[in-house]
């Protein structure tokens, strides 16, 4: 009755393969943009977009850019966080070096220096797989840390060893840096994640998407049937380390403003694969969905207790209930958030006539 | 009717998240403190925030706040991680009247933010060293010595007040690769040029912090004259049970006022005797303001203070009221130049500024040798008070002499000048102040 189905009549084969042969899912989408562009940058405070909204943006692009290559082609990579940071000093570089250079160019050019690493720590993916694969880039997790550490080079030899977003400016609007104010970051961040995700999406359903799915089901299957297996894991890869590489952008430029090596560390690759797996691998919606119950949630429930007027320290009660709830969540649904929101669904089209 | 329920929940959803906005009431000074009671720097994050938060609730008991006020030292835990560090800035900067990062690394990044927001940083005896100038960082301030000055002061203790003593020598600088611990080395490799030594950074990767083998294998293959310690939390203790497993001599062995607290020291106990550090703290329990903490806030329960450990004598946990301390008196100085009993950023800014913190001042407010005297004014925001060298005894620190020591400044205000306009230039448009 929600989600009533009925009525819906498909007339051709290109109106059933449509984005959305639900009619209702697009209404569901349109009210989202709608929320995303138009009412929060009205009504959300500075504190909810620059500690709440971006940083969920940032996050869920680069668990999308983790879920093509883990959760579509099935190549497990714990390299996200330096991957990420490739992408940052790349565009750092490219500002510093060329500070007239507009900021959305350098941001996409710094996606294709993280390919290109991605790429070459992704060869190993032809002869070895699994948790074989997850060590070759865990190796390049630790290796480009280091480099980032050592090769001042990237960092401008600057004393602190850290990187430091100058104020940026496009079409006289400072967008990036201490200058810009937190909605125009935040429209920035919005329009380029939505650009990414409408990419995404329509790359995975189509013949690349399906090339990989096929690699990840069954490899020697999909190489019987004609897949071409490096062209596949390798643009895997690339498509993969381009999009982390310029959620690493975004990370930096438009939200953090500053960067230490360490920062690109393992846990931030832990983070990026947590959000992937509990918004569900090998699907688009899930890293939305991941990424609000793991970066969010733990802000939302630290405001809380002063909220209610508790005293108590907002971080116990944030590791308490954010830990209790990943794994309320991970045995209720183990495929993720983004299966359980299909159940739902599923559930609603059925409503009030379970059969 | 699909798109009204959604619609109502999505209204709801954006109700719910436009108010995520933690309140902090106005009509009290609000003083929050970044912390770190967890994580591997928990050791000396802790008894730090500790002595911030008892002077402040003591001050609150004892005399209803400042002149009739409420001292609110709120605080949100960062773990030492930067990300947790912006947030807590998001969240505090709307009404505070100070943002204390308690890290270099959150300090770089709230430092451009501030600059624009109008929030002042105080940054206590870290921070960087260039915020010194007062002109350009309008904003910062990081009294009472900054960490170049405590590095000139380490340098001249090992030369024995002339730094040609060290020509040909081999100083080590083992440092924690953060932006924190690459603080000292520009001043340090201008030195070695100048004066003919061997500078040789050693750094300690956060992974690397309770194994330092390697580090020390290298120590123990240079054999380097001397070693400065630039360390913080977890490596502290590694590097001195390191020292003492290899047998470095400790009187060779000096730390930054970071890397002088008593837990670390006691790792190692009698191992450690000859240790040096320079502080511009030291504990005194017997002092006024002590012993009203220790009556009105410790054995009335009112503090997360590890009593039993001993913490309330320890250097770490004096300097957190100390620096406590300076912030009220920055406080109490803007109220009575406004006149105002509550303040806002700009008028506390204008307190930072105006710090003066001379011997009787220190004894009126019952801290007698707890800190160096030192004043801050609008083109000095870091004050230059010096600091004592402090030594272990095995036991505790005691001060090695009571000659408070003072850093070159001829070289180090040369350098700050330097950097601070490489900032400024870096983060155009920069906003800065002009003295009178």
């Amino acid at each position: 009755m929600l989600y009533r189905t009925a009525g819906q009549f498909k007339t051709s084969y290109a109106a059933d393969h449509a984005l959305f042969p639900v009619k209702q899912d697009a209404w569901l989408l349109m009210i989202i943009l709608f929320v995303a562009f138009v009412v929060f940058p009205l009504t959300a405070s500075e504190f909810t977009i620059n500690a709440l909204l971006v940083p969920v943006l940032i996050y869920s692009l680069a668990a999308l850019g983790l879920n093509i290559l883990t959760g579509y082609a099935g190549q497990l990579s714990l390299g996200t966080g330096a991957f990420m940071g490739v992408g940052a000093y790349a565009c750092y570089k490219l500002i510093t070096i060329f500070p007239e250079m507009n900021i959305v160019i350098a941001i996409a050019l710094s996606g294709f220096f993280s390919a290109a690493v991605g790429v070459a720590f992704g060869l190993p993916s032809l002869r070895i797989k699994g948790f074989y694969l997850a060590i070759a880039t865990l190796a390049a997790q630790f290796f480009l840390v280091w480099l980032f550490e050592k090769w001042a080079w990237l960092y401008n030899y600057a004393a602190s060893g850290a990187i430091q977003v100058p104020n940026i400016e496009m079409f006289g609007f400072t967008v990036a840096g201490p200058g810009a104010s937190p909605v125009t970051k935040y429209y920035f961040v919005l329009i380029v994640v939505t650009l990414i995700t409408w990419l995404a999406i329509n790359i995975t359903r189509g013949r690349i998407g399906r090339m990989w799915k096929s690699v990840r089901d069954m490899d020697i299957a999909a190489e019987l049937v004609g897949i071409n297996l490096m062209r596949a894991k390798l643009s895997a890869f690339a498509v993969s380390s381009y999009i982390v590489g310029v959620s690493g952008a975004l990370f930096v430029f438009l939200w953090r403003g500053a960067a230490e090596p360490n920062l690109f560390d393992i846990p931030l690759s832990f983070r990026v694969l947590f959000i992937a797996i509990i918004g569900g691998l090998g699907s688009i919606l899930g890293n939305y969905l991941g990424a609000i119950l793991i970066v969010a949630l733990p802000v939302i429930i630290g405001t809380l207790p002063a909220f209610f007027g508790l005293s108590i320290s907002s971080s116990t009660v944030e590791h308490m209930i954010v830990g209790a709830t990943i794994i309320l969540f991970l045995i209720i649904e183990p495929h993720g958030l983004a299966r359980f929101w299909q159940i739902i669904r599923e559930k609603l089209i059925m409503w009030p006539f379970p059969h | 009717m699909t798109n009204y329920k959604t619609a109502l929940l999505g209204a709801a959803l954006v109700a719910c998240t436009a108010h995520v906005a933690p309140a902090m009431a106005q009509d009290q000074l609000n003083l929050p403190n970044f912390t770190y009671r967890t994580g591997p720097f928990a050791t000396s994050g802790i008894p730090l925030a500790n002595g911030q938060l008892d002077y402040l609730t003591m001050l609150n008991e004892r005399d209803g706040g400042l002149n009739g006020v409420k001292l609110n030292g709120e605080e949100c835990e960062t773990g030492y991680n930067t990300e947790k560090g912006v947030e807590c800035y998001e969240k505090f900067k709307a009404n505070t009247l100070v943002i204390q990062p308690w890290s270099t690394g959150i300090t770089l990044q709230v430092l451009p933010k501030a600059n624009v927001d109008k929030v002042p940083v105080f940054a206590a005896g870290y921070g960087f060293s260039a915020m010194q100038d007062g002109q350009t960082f309008q904003w910062a301030f990081n009294p009472p010595s900054s960490y170049w000055d405590g590095a000139s002061i380490l340098l001249n203790t090992i030369a024995d007040g002339n730094l040609d003593n060290l020509k040909g020598k081999k100083v080590a600088l083992l440092h924690l690769d953060h932006p924190y611990g690459k603080e000292p080395i520009p001043l340090l490799e201008e030195y070695a040029k100048k004066h003919g030594f061997t500078l040789l950074p050693i750094p300690v990767g956060l992974k690397e912090m309770q194994n330092q083998s390697a580090q020390w294998l290298q120590i123990r293959r240079e054999k380097p004259d001397f070693v400065l310690m630039w360390g913080w939390g977890a490596m502290n203790g590694g590097a001195l049970t390191e020292a003492a497993k290899t047998g470095y001599p400790m009187n060779q062995f000096l730390g930054i006022w970071w890397s002088g607290h008593d837990a670390d020291l006691k790792l190692v106990g009698d191992k450690g005797k000859g240790y040096r550090a320079v502080s511009f703290s030291f504990p005194n329990s017997q002092s006024k303001s002590m012993q009203d903490i220790k009556k009105l806030v410790v054995d009335a329960g009112k503090s997360k203070i590890d009593a039993a450990s001993g913490e309330f004598d320890t250097v770490f946990y004096q300097r957190g009221v100390i620096l406590s301390a300076i912030m009220v008196e920055a406080a109490s100085a803007a109220q009575k130049n406004f006149n105002a009993k509550t303040l806002n950023a700009e008028q506390f800014r204008w307190g930072l500024q105006n710090v003066k913190f001379d011997q009787a001042r220190l004894t009126e407010l019952g801290l007698d040798g707890m800190v160096v005297p030192f004043s801050t004014s609008c083109q000095n925001h870091t004050g230059h008070g010096g600091g004592w060298i402090i030594e272990w005894d095995g036991a505790k620190f005691v001060k090695a002499s009571d000659e408070i020591k003072q850093a070159d400044r001829a070289t180090i205000d040369a350098l700050a000048a330097v950097k601070a306009k490489e900032y400024a230039d870096a983060n155009q448009p920069w906003a800065t102040q002009t003295c009178q």
